[in-house]
């Protein structure tokens, strides 16, 4: 056994304890936020935008749309049809180890044409990625994991497009299992830029596509993390005069999350208001007319709390907005407050330790039958050596 | 050649019979005590079991589905025929074929992992079940719901025959098992009950 569980346990024991504390120190805080957002809703909408002004373009908070601030909305009914889209994607990352230079990208997608009761459509797209200039950048270096996961983000939104289409005229709503921000903008450094901008213009003109079919578009986040509607609550109990970059970092709620404190507010199946996503992403998405909203929505069991992103033309269209919240809430009711597509579009494109090694297997056939050498590393083989042993199991 | 049917493919096997994976079962394939056969010995013999035990294998998601309210009739599809949940059967080998000629008993080896999986045309099985060799092995089986096998694939056995030989098959079969039975005559009642029912 490599990993010492006797010699870890006096931090284990200490970590919950800490977790404990950290726990009765957010109880009290919830309170104080719950009340928070009732002050904040009770501002008038100049004093609100005067903080908001003060604030600047580079704090992390999340913006106020035409709802208010405390908004519960109800769920609407489901429409008696709906197309629902599923997509999700897993990759295998180049690894220099390997007996060939490579990385795949495996979109899995799902069809459910809600109301009609036929089998839904199902699809795996795997794509083997390995010429040079897949591989390597102009300055030569290897394509890095953040790239390649722009490529697997802009595949699968482009999977959710060709679905959106192939739907249409049909009421159609294209779920993503995560945020509709593509992060990968934020992540690259420098000289990755360019490859990254293009991902991103791609990524955006699949957006185009689903809008264009008429179809709706939603990113589902399970156990959100963010907390950018405390900071909006934070900001909104500054005084005007007050809001400067040491009063916004000094944040009474930091270590609450939206999440807790909407596991309070909202009966399930209700949503909360809109708000507008803050990241400086979100500027790249307004100016190609996909500005980022999110709402936080209790999926209905446990009080499992979801937040969910849409482009702004959704959120302002009642008849969009009403297949995101109604399509997610029924999709959410056999399987414990997650989406039904999105637990398929994932087992559809995983790609298991077992698949990878039989596909690495092939790909050195492939190789050898044309006379090339493919073999691992010294590296990988001495760890897969090891990592046979067998071993005592807990 | 007759025609066959691939009802499977082998995932697992040994001497004394085969594991068998499909993705979805048709309605009449596989059927408990049919006969069916893999290939063995690169191609040189083939290893004739008969079906004990058809399964389907749940995972966490199935067991959700199971038990979770408000399953719409489109996940519900989905669930039962897009997913890839193997259905598993097991055959106990009960002979070979090799050169064109039955052989009743244990096969030289099994077929190898991934060989197709063949159900027998009604002329090899009516040709396989004129000898009732292969009862001794089925009897001597452990670990394998035996009398009801045996009643299922004799009566298949005699289905295949013209009307007026069945019951004369049969009663030849029940006479075999009462030799084979002779010790355990709980046993025996049992079979010959089975066997009586489509006499």
């Amino acid at each position: 056994m490599s990993l010492d569980l006797p010699q870890l346990l006096p931090q284990i024991d200490a970590m919950g304890e800490s977790a404990a504390a950290r726990a009765a120190r957010l109880a009290k805080l919830l309170p104080q936020a719950v009340e928070a957002l009732d002050t904040a809703a009770g501002l008038p909408a100049e004093a609100l935008e005067a903080r908001l002004a003060r604030a600047g373009d580079r704090w992390p908070g999340a913006k106020p749309t035409d709802e208010p601030l405390d908004a519960i909305l109800p769920p609407p009914p489901h429409p008696e049809r709906l197309n629902i889209a599923g997509a999700d994607g897993s990759q295998i990352y180049p690894d220099r180890h390997a007996p060939l230079l490579y990385y795949l990208i495996n979109i899995g997608t799902i069809l459910i044409e809600q109301g009609t009761g036929s089998r839904p459509k199902t699809s795996t797209r795997p794509s083997l990625r390995y010429e040079d200039a897949d591989l390597y950048s102009e300055s030569d270096a290897l394509i890095n994991v953040p790239l390649v996961n722009g490529e697997r983000d802009v595949a699968e939104m482009a999977a959710l497009a060709d679905l959106a289409e192939s739907s249409h005229p049909a009421p159609t709503l294209a779920l993503l299992d995560n945020g509709l921000l593509l992060w990968l903008a934020l992540q690259v450094q420098d000289q990755q830029r360019e490859p990254a901008d293009r991902l991103l213009a791609d990524y955006l003109r699949q957006i185009d596509r689903i809008q264009a079919a008429g179809a709706a578009v939603a990113g589902f986040m399970d156990r959100p993390r963010n907390a950018s509607v405390l900071a909006l609550l934070h900001l909104a109990l500054l005084p005007t005069e007050h809001v400067d970059e040491a009063n916004l970092r000094q944040n009474r709620f930091r270590g609450l999350t939206d999440r807790a404190l909407f596991a309070q507010q909202l009966p399930p199946g209700h949503r909360s208001a809109r708000f507008v996503h803050a990241s400086p992403v979100n500027r790249d998405f307004r100016a190609a007319g996909h500005e980022v909203q999110f709402f936080y929505l209790n999926t209905g069991e446990d009080w499992h709390i979801a937040r969910i992103e849409i482009p702004a033309w959704v959120g302002e269209s009642p008849r969009l907005l009403e297949w995101v919240h109604a399509g997610i809430l029924g999709q959410c009711k056999a399987t414990g407050g997650f989406p039904y597509p999105l637990v398929r579009a994932h087992e559809l494109a995983l790609v298991s330790h077992s698949e990878r090694q039989t596909l690495e297997t092939m790909l050195g056939r492939a190789a050898m039958g044309r006379g090339l050498e493919a073999r691992s590393s010294q590296k990988a083989r001495t760890k897969r050596w090891t990592g046979a042993r067998r071993r005592h199991r807990l | 050649m007759a025609d066959h049917t691939i009802i499977g493919r082998v995932t697992r096997c040994s001497t004394r019979g085969f594991v068998g994976a499909i993705r979805l079962p048709e309605p009449d394939l596989p059927t408990f005590g049919s006969l069916c056969q893999a290939e063995a010995q690169q191609g040189r013999s083939q290893v004739v079991g008969l079906i004990y035990d058809i399964s389907i294998q749940d995972d966490e998601f199935a067991r959700q589905l199971a038990t979770a309210e408000g399953v719409t009739p489109e996940q519900l599809a989905d669930s039962q025929a897009n997913r890839q949940v193997p259905v598993e059967f097991s055959a106990l080998a009960v002979g070979y074929a090799n050169a064109g000629k039955f052989h009743y008993g244990l096969p030289p080896q099994p077929p190898l992992t991934l060989a197709p999986i063949h159900t027998l045309s009604d002329e090899e099985a009516l040709a396989f079940s004129a000898s009732l060799d292969f009862l001794p092995l089925l009897l001597s089986a452990t670990e394998v719901p035996v009398d009801d096998l045996l009643v299922a694939a004799l009566r298949r056995a005699s289905a295949l025959r013209p009307r007026s030989q069945r019951a004369g098959y049969l009663l030849q079969a029940g006479r075999v098992c009462a030799r084979l039975l002779g010790r355990d005559l709980t046993r025996l009642e049992t079979v010959l009950n089975g066997l009586a029912v489509t006499a």
